[in-house]
């Protein structure tokens, strides 16, 4: 039940303030708003042309065509002049000759000739304007959005799983873009022409246009509730291929298990009637929309049916329709007319809902990006000098919730070039800890200082610059080895980059690679085993060789070839740096000039890993549960008996 | 005229695709009703549409020639039969008009009326039996897909993945519906309107119809440049918008990496590269839509100039009469609408094609494990296994991965199997549920060659453990209850107390019913773990298959399901991935295997004496269980070492 409120609540939203929301968005177009009036101009021009069209077929009827025949019949001159008011084109009272009659169709023609190019020409710009206008917007408000994700604290990040944002983003910047390059001009479009329609048909006749707009209210009325009934059973047919696209993904993705527990014939069954249910969502939903096309249709009859019947009973009446004189040429024009209606109003029922969820998707894009960022340079701030590898946390209290705090008075002290363990179960905010010195996060009260500057008074791109930092999950980008190595620093040469990687223990299985260097990551890194994902993030502090180090010790297993690999390429990496690492290997306990042993939020011990053992207390405990099993196995290097003897 | 088409044109089209096409349209012998439904409903609705322009015509005309006879009957008496004689009518003809003109246009508009709704209705049938019929056949489509896929033996599993096979089973089989549905209904339309228009214009007037013949190729052209150009221009734009959302996508989740790199400018240089990009090939797609579309509307408007102009000279001259000329002008619109169909029945059937040659390759796909005809059912398992000289390789050409493996494992006995990781340990248990079928030699249960068996039987012994555990959208107890579903609740929570998972279980507010898998509540991994150990209990397997590593977990729970994994194997005959001393320790019988080869085998103590690759494992790989509440370390099991 859960997840069908969840896919209607996003689906329905609409724009909660609508009005600065568009302006807004009007801002976004400065520069570019002649643009937009050189296309509403356009837009004016082209609605009229598609108005004035059955207008010069009328004339033709009505200025040539009937008053030539009832001429060569014998009939009175004067039988189209009530008509002849509308004629444009002059012509010489007396006999209508027929050399007369065809330089007035060849008139009419040659300018309808004219107009359809101007409509033409017309058109193909205002498309392309609008586009050109409102795609630059967008770019620039792709890319603002871009800069914006790389602004927000990690503190956002914590709160946003990155695939919702993801979503979010992708799908608010699409809609947008459908609305602005497609919906918007349609719209505008249909909207000048039903306008136009209008004038044209009330400046010729009021109450014949009222007679022959008699069925435009139904196609409006018709046009509603069908559109409406169809999103409405459309919704529902969304939410079945939800349910039949997560079967699928489910149960291929666990075919395995399936097999495995003989549930081939259940899935099945089950599958069935989610892809039944869908089925059946969907064939309901179309007959709606089945529906309208063939209604709006007949209803177009039916006003071709009332024009031409009132006018042409009327006609042989010869009675006028409230002052209006009924000609051939006028039956023709209005019914051309009429039918011209149909088309703008399908189109703005249909997309209307698209440009609603434009306008929320602009609201929200807005949204994200006056999100104001936890962690800003201050006016002024300084930039960060070399460093020399000294950093203390004083007296430190953070919270990432307001009362909560997850570091309590944390002080804590490295020289240059000491590596520092900090070691404490899972909780304990020893991750608070190295966030905090980059200056991921904002401490509460207290202060973290680098070379006895606080971190907030140096600019944060100068310190992290400076700092390396090798994170429990490596992060790999799509892209060559030699470029995710060569991300730690950009300007490194390839050989640069391969000496790293020997330093790293990384170069023997990335040779190994189908194309060495230069293999292509799958996404996040696939087709890597854990353990050589790690070695490749440590290439990658090597390459950048900073100062200091923040150091993330990944948990999960890696075989013991590759975990050994690893613990040598950790010590050239920790030489000679102040590095700051979240301890989960025995090796790097005892490795450390310090280890600092937090609990939580709070530093409960400190010393050596001698010292601590020595004294029995909080890492004495841990050292035995956590730690006892790896001390056994011999391949650590120096094994059980050192472990154990410096407990003894 | 010239039209920008790019280099590289349509997308070529096999012959095989409109085989498999033809393969998918036999689907529709399925539903002949509907069919028949869907199709008569076309002919009746297309052909009350050609009927309405005429009647139109027949209106206007009834108007004139009223209007007409009025008149001349108004004039004076020569007059009166001067005109009449030159209109070709007699006086009382005239009469006629001019008196039953009034009932002539209500009776027209009265049938215009009726054949409107009756092609609306009929319209309406068509395109909603058209929609039955194509979700039927996607219905079924995607039935046989998912039944065929969760079917098939591993191995074919291995070979795909779940995103490739989700496509077919969605995109493509919504691509093969779309033609059934719109495409193949659309050009049968098309072709009846196209041709029924053609010759009531033909019929109506040649010569007026010869002079707005010579716009429908040159539309034809258009569109079919249109059809030609769209696609490599939008499946250009779609790549280089994944390029777009991949960098999104990378800088969203590696936001750490690039804030700690402080690789934002880089990042953002090249998110801008790739916007440009992007942009750049949207505004190529606007330039070319804002030429085809608009040039093609103006040579359908021409065409509607060259009638007015040919057909006003026409009833200058007294051949063509008003109706006819309003006939034309509509039935123009009828020949354009087919045409402007045709590119896109084009590329829908160039889609479904292709798409029908990937559904068909699955259906089509053989399974390589399958019950062999007359398989007996394996009834009663005692839970004698025995690998028999057995070999394996996953491919025809592949490198063996199992080589000469014979090893006998007795009712109730533990097999643990030990080994690097592709030493063949893996291979061994899939083996033994037949997953796999041997390349050579043979896996027997209880004696029976287990290709003799039928799969159903067979696997209904065994119960599977593994640390990776996949749990499906549905209640815990539903996922408990997976390889049983008609389970009672008590059965349940009797096996998930003996799996350690009642307490956490009832510590979730809906307790059993609360929902999990991807939508539902997250489980840590071992939640997840003593989930699957109840699950494989619940099938109470007389052989068992685990990995008995434990995920990282705090040390209480880490003892707990030590101990469900004890109850779990006790008094089965357990083949076990063993990653704890205690499980190699009370084995009864140790694999050590290497490069697909059983190169050790005996007991615990036999092993540490004979096997410096088992002591070496024994060192390197495992690991002590756990012991509650941080309790000092046995000092004994130090003196297991050597």
């Amino acid at each position: 039940m859960m997840d069908r409120r969840h896919i209607f609540e996003t689906e329905a939203r609409k724009a909660r303030s609508v009005r600065p929301t568009l302006s807004r968005l009007w801002k976004e177009f400065r520069g570019r708003r002649f643009v937009l009036v050189i296309v509403l101009g356009l837009a004016i021009f082209s609605a009229w042309s598609q108005v004035i069209t059955p207008d010069l077929i009328g004339q033709t009827v009505d200025c040539y065509l009937t008053p030539y025949g009832q001429q060569q019949l014998g009939g009175p001159q004067n039988m189209a002049q009530a008509a002849e008011q509308n004629c444009w084109f002059d012509r010489q009272t007396g006999p209508l000759s027929r050399d007369d009659a065809v330089a007035g169709i060849r008139h009419i023609v040659l300018l309808l000739v004219a107009l359809f190019l101007g409509g033409a020409v017309t058109t193909g710009l205002q498309f392309y304007l609008t586009r050109w206008a409102g795609l630059r917007v967008l770019r620039d408000l792709r890319v603002r959005v871009f800069e914006h994700i790389h602004c927000l604290s990690l503190s956002y990040y914590g709160q946003h799983e990155a695939g919702e944002i993801m979503s979010r983003i992708t799908n608010d910047t699409d809609t947008l873009q459908q609305a602005i390059s497609f919906a918007l001009v349609q719209v505008v479009r249909g909207v000048l022409l039903i306008l136009w329609l209008i004038y044209a048909m009330f400046s010729r006749s009021v109450p014949f246009a009222l007679i022959s707009m008699v069925t435009v209210p139904f196609m409006v009325w018709a046009t509603v509730w069908f559109s409406d009934q169809a999103r409405r059973a459309f919704r529902r047919a969304r939410r079945e291929i939800g349910e039949v696209n997560a079967d699928l993904q489910e149960n291929i993705a666990g075919v395995r298990e399936a097999q495995a527990f003989l549930r081939e014939e259940e899935n099945i069954a089950r599958f069935r009637q989610a892809n039944a249910a869908n089925r059946d969502a969907n064939i309901r939903a179309v007959a709606f929309t089945s529906a309208l096309a063939p209604t709006l249709d007949a209803l177009g009859y039916l006003s071709v049916v009332v024009v031409a019947g009132v006018g042409g009973i009327l006609m042989l009446r010869n009675q006028d329709l409230l002052g209006t004189t009924i000609s051939l040429g006028l039956i023709v024009t209005f019914v051309s007319y009429t039918q011209q209606f149909n088309q703008p109003i399908q189109l703005i029922a249909t997309l209307w809902t698209n440009i609603q969820s434009a306008i929320a998707g602009a609201e929200r894009i807005f949204e994200f990006l006056d999100m104001q960022p936890d962690v800003t340079d201050k006016p002024g701030a300084i930039e960060m000098p070399p460093i020399r590898g000294h950093v203390e946390l004083r007296h430190v209290t953070m919270s990432y919730l307001p009362g909560e705090p997850v570091l309590r008075d944390v002080s804590l002290e490295a020289q240059p070039g000491q590596t520092i363990a900090l070691v404490g179960p899972t909780g304990a905010g020893k991750t608070t800890i190295i966030n905090l010195i980059p200056r991921f996060f904002d401490v509460e009260d207290g202060a973290v200082l680098v070379d006895g500057y606080d971190v907030r008074d140096v600019t944060q791109a100068s310190l992290r610059r400076q700092i390396g930092i090798v994170l429990q999950d490596t992060f790999l980008f799509s892209d060559t080895v030699m470029n995710n190595i060569r991300y730690g620093r950009l300007d490194a040469s390839d050989e640069e980059v391969i000496a790293a990687a020997k330093l790293a223990y990384a170069h023997d299985f990335i040779m190994a690679l189908p194309q060495g260097y230069q293999t292509v990551l799958g996404e996040r890194g696939t087709g890597l085993s854990q353990g050589q994902r790690q070695l490749l993030a440590i290439a990658r502090a090597v390459l950048a060789d900073p100062r200091l180090l923040i150091l993330d010790e990944a948990t999960s297993s890696v075989d013991t070839r590759t975990e050994r690999l690893i613990q040598a390429a950790l010590e050239v990496l920790l030489k000679g740096r102040t590095s700051f690492v979240i301890a989960h290997r025995l090796s790097t306990i005892r490795n450390a000039d310090r280890v600092y042993v937090i609990d939580d939020g709070r530093i409960v011990e400190q010393g050596t890993h001698d010292e601590l053992l020595a004294a029995k207390g909080f890492y004495y405990d841990l050292y035995m549960s956590q730690f006892r099993r790896e001390a056994r196995a011999p391949s650590n290097g120096r094994g059980a008996r050192e472990a154990l003897g410096a407990k003894g | 005229m010239a039209s920008p088409v790019p280099p590289g044109g349509r997308q070529k089209m096999g012959r095989e695709g409109f085989v498999t096409l033809g393969r998918a349209l036999r689907y529709l012998g399925r539903y002949r009703g509907v069919t028949l439904a869907a199709y008569a409903a076309l002919f009746v609705s297309t052909g009350a549409q050609l009927m309405v322009p005429w009647l139109v015509r027949h209106i206007i005309d009834t108007i004139t020639d009223g209007v007409t006879a009025n008149m001349i009957l108004s004039l004076p008496a020569q007059a009166q039969a001067a005109a009449a004689t030159r209109r070709g009518v007699s006086l009382e003809q005239l009469r006629l008009d001019a008196s039953g003109a009034e009932n002539a246009i209500i009776a027209t508009g009265i049938a215009i009326v009726i054949f409107a709704v009756a092609r609306g209705f009929f319209s309406f049938v068509q395109s909603y039996m058209g929609e039955r019929l194509s979700q039927n056949i996607a219905f079924d489509l995607r039935n046989e897909l998912f039944a065929k896929i969760q079917r098939l033996s591993f191995s074919y599993h291995d070979r795909n993945q779940t995103g490739q096979l989700m496509i077919r089973a969605t995109d493509d089989v919504e691509k093969v519906r779309l033609f059934i549905g719109q495409g193949l209904i659309m050009a049968l339309q098309a072709l009846v309107l196209l041709v029924g228009t053609l010759i009531i214009l033909l019929g109506t007037n040649v010569k007026l119809t010869l002079v707005a013949l010579p716009v429908l190729p040159l539309a034809l052209l258009m569109f079919l440049v249109f059809g030609a150009v769209a696609q490599p221009l939008f499946t250009a734009l779609q790549i280089r918008l994944s390029t777009l959302n991949t960098i999104l996508q990378e800088n969203l989740a590696g936001i750490r990496v690039v804030k700690a790199f402080v690789r934002e400018p880089h990042e953002q240089a090249r998110f801008r590269q790739a916007a440009d990009s992007h942009l750049e090939q949207n505004l190529k797609i606007s330039r070319t839509f804002a030429f085809i579309f608009p040039a093609t509307f103006l040579i359908a408007n021409l065409g509607q100039a060259a009638v007015l102009y040919a057909g006003g000279l026409q009833i200058l001259d007294g051949t063509l009469t008003l109706g006819q000329w309003q006939q034309f002008s509509l039935y123009l619109v009828y020949v354009f609408f087919p045409l402007g169909q045709l590119g896109f029945i084009i590329s829908l059937l160039s889609q479904a094609a292709a798409s029908s040659t990937r559904i068909f390759e699955i259906l089509d796909a053989q399974n390589e494990v399958e019950d062999r005809p007359g398989a007996a059912e394996l009834k009663h398992v005692e839970g004698h296994v025995e690998f028999r000289n057995v070999s394996f390789r996953y491919f025809k050409s592949g490198e063996y991965v199992l080589k000469d493996v014979s090893f006998a494992a007795q009712p109730g006995q533990t097999i643990a199997l030990l080994g690097a990781t592709g030493s063949g340990k893996t291979t061994i248990i899939n083996l033994i549920p037949r997953f796999y079928d041997v390349t050579d030699g043979a896996v027997l249960v209880d004696g029976h060659d287990v290709r003799d068996v039928t799969l159903a039987s067979l696997r209904s012994h065994i119960g599977i453990v593994l640390q990776e555990t996949t749990l499906f959208s549905g209640t815990i107890r539903d996922n408990i209850a997976f390889g049983r579903p008609d389970a009672s609740l008590d059965e349940v929570i009797a096996v998930a107390r003996a799996a350690a998972a009642h307490d956490f279980i009832m510590s979730f507010p809906q307790g059993y019913d609360t929902p999990v898998g991807e939508r539902g509540a997250t489980l840590s991994g071992g939640q997840k773990q003593r989930i699957a150990i109840a699950r494989a209990l619940l099938m109470n397997p007389r052989i068992l298959i685990l990995d008995d590593s434990t995920s990282s977990v705090d040390l209480a729970t880490e003892y707990q399901i030590q101990q469900a994994l004890d109850r779990l194997m006790e008094g089965r005959t357990s083949f076990v991935i063993a990653q704890r001393i205690s499980t190699v320790l009370n084995a009864d019988q140790i694999l050590v295997l290497d490069k697909g080869q059983i190169v050790a085998r005996g007991t615990h103590e036999e092993l540490m004496e004979s096997s410096p690759l088992y002591v070496e494992i024994y060192d390197s790989q495992l690991v002590e269980d756990a012991v509650l509440e941080a309790a000092p370390a046995n000092p004994d099991e130090q003196e297991v070492r050597p």
